[in-house]
């Protein structure tokens, strides 16, 4: 497979190109290829690749060629579909095989997306787990209770990560107990 | 979208009779869809495995490896990362241990339903509405094994569909995505590999880490739900999803009681909390992975809607809220 050779350093020079330039303009292809790198990264007990971070980045290389306006156009086009879909949601749900292998970030996105949707008085933005919007975060658990679905038990427990985050790992037991209404268990089960 | 135009029905259409032509030289299995949607439910809740998985989700590939087994009704797995932050989940029975070990923190809760990690599509009978289609798509391989495809196909843009592939011999979920609009694929979870039926010893099941000396959490019982009764209706919920409950809630923070009614269309779930507003924010979206949620003000009440649906779910049965006069 030329991406394994490309990953190995064999592949030729213009052989290369032409399987970045592929890649820059066929999702599918991008997927498949992500899933390919993710698979023998786990099959080699590797968790990353320098052959595949230079991969990435070329891609990326190669769509920052794009101009600005195309960007734009690509969020009217989507716009004036049959219905109106949120961009934030254009960002996720159409550029989702993008980001996997070329690592964007969604921000970029969703800046987009905010300045679309002043008009509409609504903040759009990206939750996850560092975000400050506790509430937030705890009707997600709430709703994540409702459906077994790995996704959801898993963004649970990474919402709970995020939550170790925000306290000290050597702390109080005591002060802990204060300030989250949690009940430490220092023994064991 | 899936199939969401004539045109596509049609090659839906086409597609289920190529089938039906590669399926009669598929070691003469002719089982329906719904047969194998049966065949998958035990699958998911008899079988005994141990492999590699790897999960794709907002542009993240992550590698977990799993083991899990069922005996006497009572299911015990372990699942690591391989990546991050290394969480290993394990769990025993309904106890859950979630162990952080950039942290050294293990925080232990207790699920009170049978799922399991894996179960890879919510609970529900998917038969329930009339909201999907599900199709037999063709066969594949998948973790060295043979695979029937079943596509569940969404009537509308209002929820997502599911692409699942079963092993052939045995009915267990190898792979699935999660479809959104474009047809692309929000989530995968896929094995990369997998013994299924394999001797899993004890000590599979245990912890990685010495955690004798760790921080130990537990998640504390929040108050017991109680079923209430609401006048807060949607006035323009998208077709299929009904009210399937009506629970009061507490945030761990003590806050007010607030309300949450939880619609589902058999597959898709959506909850809508209502609460006091403290103030008057402008309407606000957001999302983590494939679940998007929508927050308004309405006379004096947050109304928030989550859920594993897509955007413009959410938006619509949060803004349709409305008190019942």
């Amino acid at each position: 497979m030329q991406v394994s050779a490309f990953v190995d350093g064999e592949l030729p020079e213009n052989e290369a190109e032409l399987l970045v330039r592929r890649l820059s303009q066929d999702a599918v292809l991008r997927q498949q290829v992500a899933e390919y790198l993710a698979i023998g990264r786990v099959m080699r007990g590797e968790y990353s690749a320098q052959g595949s971070d230079v991969l990435r980045e070329r891609i990326a290389a190669e769509l920052d060629e794009r101009p600005l306006q195309d960007v734009v156009d690509s969020v009217v086009r989507v716009k004036s579909a049959r219905y109106v879909r949120p961009l934030a949601g254009f960002a996720i749900a159409a550029s989702v095989a993008l980001v996997a292998i070329i690592g964007l970030r969604q921000t970029v996105d969703l800046d987009i997306a905010d300045t679309a949707l002043v008009a509409e008085d609504v903040v759009s933005e990206t939750v996850p787990v560092m975000n400050d919007d506790e509430e937030l975060r705890q009707l997600l658990l709430l709703h994540s209770e409702t459906s077994d679905s790995f996704n959801s038990r898993y963004t649970a427990a990474q919402i709970l990560a995020d939550e170790l985050v925000e306290e000290p790992v050597e702390e109080d037991p005591e002060s802990a107990e204060e300030a989250d209404e949690v009940e430490p268990v220092t023994s064991q089960p | 979208m899936l199939t969401r135009t004539d045109t596509h029905k049609a090659a839906a259409c086409l597609a289920l009779c190529g089938f039906f032509a590669a399926s009669s030289a598929m070691a003469g299995d002719d089982a329906t869809p719904d047969e194998w949607l049966d065949r998958m439910t035990g699958a998911v809740q008899t079988t005994d495995y141990e492999g590699t998985v790897v999960r794709m989700q907002d542009g993240k590939n992550e590698a977990f490896k799993v083991v899990h087994t069922v005996s006497d009704g009572v299911v015990r797995e372990k699942v690591i990362s391989q990546d991050g932050n290394g969480l290993e989940i394990i769990r025993n029975g309904n106890e859950v241990h979630c162990i952080f070990p950039d942290h050294k923190s293990v925080v232990v809760e207790e699920w009170n339903n049978q799922s399991t990690l894996f179960s890879t599509l919510p609970s529900s009978d998917i038969r329930f509405g009339s909201e999907y289609d599900v199709l037999i798509k063709g066969s594949d391989r998948v973790a060295g094994r043979k695979t029937v495809r079943l596509a569940v196909l969404p009537h509308d843009n209002y929820r997502y569909g599911y692409r699942i592939w079963l092993d052939v011999e045995t009915g267990f979920p190898l792979q699935t995505q999660l479809i959104g609009d474009e047809n692309e694929p929000l989530v995968q979870v896929k094995f990369a590999d997998i013994r299924i039926h394999s001797e899993i010893l004890a000590s599979a099941l245990v912890s990685s880490y010495s955690t004798d000396t760790w921080k130990w959490t537990d998640v504390p019982r929040r108050k017991v739900r109680r079923d209430v009764e609401t006048d807060w209706v949607g006035d323009d919920i998208p077709v299929g999803f009904r009210v399937v409950s009506t629970k009061q809630e507490f945030l761990p923070d003590g806050g007010d009681a607030m309300t949450h009614i939880l619609y589902s269309d058999g597959l898709a779930t959506v909850s809508v909390f209502v609460a006091s507003a403290n103030d008057k924010h402008k309407a606000k979206r957001s999302h983590v992975g494939a679940s998007n949620s929508y927050s308004t003000v309405i006379h004096g009440f947050r109304i928030t809607a989550v859920g594993e649906v897509p955007e413009m779910t959410v938006e619509q049965i949060a803004t349709s809220m409305h008190q019942r006069k």
